[in-house]
């Protein structure tokens, strides 16, 4: 264990190293502190973006998914994240680099100006993202508790505190640093597993062709109906355009081409990391341990038995990256929801540049704290919370922002209903207190898209000024 | 009624139609039972999407790229 926990150990240190250098970039700069002073380039930008969607379960989940559920299932849950970044490149990425501010709530709050917008977007992304990151903590706890031997709470705490100290003092530049370092590091142990056994084996095909003819489950779709994953596929495809943590993103880009570039590119990055998986890591595991009771465990069977402590303990790295990575940015989303999104108007006129940073840093750390309290006894469904919670953002806001920047007749009513239609179908339907036969996603984005087109067309038209300050986004 | 949209440059019209009719032909039951390799011509369908929709948007925004540097 000992070679495992001083490499874990050393990527926390410079983790920490990376915010504390960081730290001095941002101080004073809303600029800096929450785009990275819109200038981060095109790779960079596309590592950093690949590291943020890779979480803990694309590297434990999806294996274990795999394992007990076949790969067909498990890549129709995946693709709907993937397709989704093509989406946001195609229909948000170079409108909202144009607007050139820094959320989200910042576009739906010029674009529909009212006060229920200003407060529900950021209240939804808080709760949202606070279960999201509660999910992830608990997966980085099992991880540390499993390969390294520490107790769950002290493995929480640890990773909790690393993270929290580079995003609330590092802010963007920190975090798009780190996520570049972590997405590196992922690829490496992912890709390079995969590929080992690709040299032992010969050819995905052979490999695939062997592990179905010994467990032809892996290859079938026969654990649930395809329209099931449906839900979560349009979960996902619909989310990315939409996500506060991914549209960030694009706010940090030097210019609409950059981001465009970056989000497919990164998608590029995150397909391979994913196919690697499935195709060539869980059968490998599935042919040397048929029958795992628990399937999450998949992946890090096959390191303990195929590979040496050092490699091992860059696996625990890789895992925890994957985690880190993706709760950094969902940290520093939730902290812009509060400190930007609700609190910024009354601190930009009342408040000096070191209270405004001193809130900052606070809120970032407030978020941690609570999510790390919540962390220790989690809710045994958490992890299917934390779609949920991503459905609710993509039910509520997905219309509202397409519509906002592509429909002429998209109006203040139109968007305030939408949005508001959105979030209450999808947590009526979810609940089952209407209990309609049709996955939540689909029928809020239904309701939500028939709320715009009722206040669009039966509303007050929007001004010229509006039409052509839009019209100006879709600017090459 | 086209007129009700800011308008999309043709080749991105045609990635972003491209996806949703090949993200809806992926979903169809008919792909459950038929295996290709041991593994159902669904998850083949699946994997493709993912390598191909980001290759798509790439080829279109590089292309576009190119144009606007001539």
């Amino acid at each position: 264990m000992l070679v495992e926990r001083t490499l874990v150990l050393l990527y926390f240190a410079a983790c920490i190293g990376i915010g504390i250098a960081a730290s001095r970039r941002v101080r004073g700069s809303g600029d800096e502190y929450w785009v990275a002073g819109r200038r981060v380039g095109t790779w960079v930008n596309a590592m950093a973006i690949m590291a943020t969607l890779a979480s803990g379960g694309s590297i434990i989940g999806v294996m274990g998914l795999a394992y007990s559920q076949g790969i067909p299932a498990t890549l129709a849950l995946f693709a709907g994240a993937v397709v989704g970044f093509p989406l946001a490149s195609l229909l948000v990425a170079r409108e909202l680099r144009n607007f050139g501010r820094y959320t989200v709530t910042d576009f739906l709050a010029f674009r529909y100006p009212s006060q229920i917008v200003r407060t529900l977007v950021p209240i939804l992304i808080v709760v949202a993202f606070t279960i999201y990151i509660v999910a992830q903590l608990k997966a980085a706890g099992i991880t540390a508790e499993t390969l390294l031997g520490i107790p769950f709470e002290h493995a929480l705490t640890l990773a909790t505190l690393v993270f929290v100290i580079y995003v609330s003092f590092g802010g963007m530049v920190a975090v798009t640093w780190t996520d570049v370092f972590q997405g590196v590091l992922m690829l490496v142990v992912v890709l390079g597993t995969g590929l080992w056994f690709l040299w032992e084996v010969g050819t995905p095909i052979e490999l695939m062709r062997r592990a179905t003819a010994a467990a032809p489950e892996l290859g079938r779709v026969e654990h649930r109906p395809v329209a099931s994953y449906l839900g979560y596929f349009a979960i996902w495809a619909t989310a990315i355009p939409v996500i506060p943590h991914i549209v960030m993103r694009v706010f940090t880009a030097r210019d609409a081409h950059g981001a465009r570039l970056s989000l497919n590119l990164a998608m590029l990055a995150y397909s391979a990391l994913i196919l690697a998986a499935v195709f060539l890591i869980v059968p490998v595991g599935k042919l040397a341990f048929p029958d795992l009771a628990d399937a999450d465990q998949v992946f890090l069977k096959v390191m303990q038995s195929k590979f040496p402590a050092a490699v091992r303990g860059m696996a625990v790295a890789a895992v925890l990256a994957a985690v880190m990575s993706t709760t950094d940015a969902l940290l520093l989303a939730c902290s812009s929801s509060i400190s930007h999104d609700l609190l910024g108007n009354v601190l930009r006129e009342k408040a000096s540049q070191r209270t405004i940073d001193a809130v900052r840093v606070g809120t970032a750390w407030g978020i941690g704290l609570l999510a790390l309290y919540w962390a220790y006894s989690p809710p045994e469904l958490i992890s299917q919370f934390y779609t949920a919670g991503v459905g609710l953002l993509s039910g509520s806001l997905f219309v509202p922002v397409i519509a906002g920047l592509w429909w002429k007749k998209a109006n203040r009513i139109g968007g305030v209903l939408a949005l508001v239609t959105g979030a209450l179908t999808y947590v009526l339907v979810h609940f089952q207190i209407l209990p309609i036969g049709l996955a939540p996603i689909l029928v809020s984005l239904a309701a939500s898209a028939l709320a715009m087109a009722a206040g669009g067309l039966l509303g007050t038209p929007e001004s010229r000024e509006m039409i052509e300050a839009i019209e100006k986004l879709h600017a090459p | 009624m086209l007129k009700s949209f800011f308008p999309m440059d043709r080749d991105e019209a045609f990635a972003l139609a491209f996806l949703v009719a090949f993200s809806v032909f992926s979903f169809l039951p008919l792909w459950r039972s038929q295996e290709l390799a041991g593994m159902a011509v669904f998850g083949w369908l699946m994997a493709a999407l993912m390598v191909l929709s980001p290759a798509l948007a790439l080829f279109v925004f590089g292309r576009r790229g190119r144009l606007r540097k001539r």
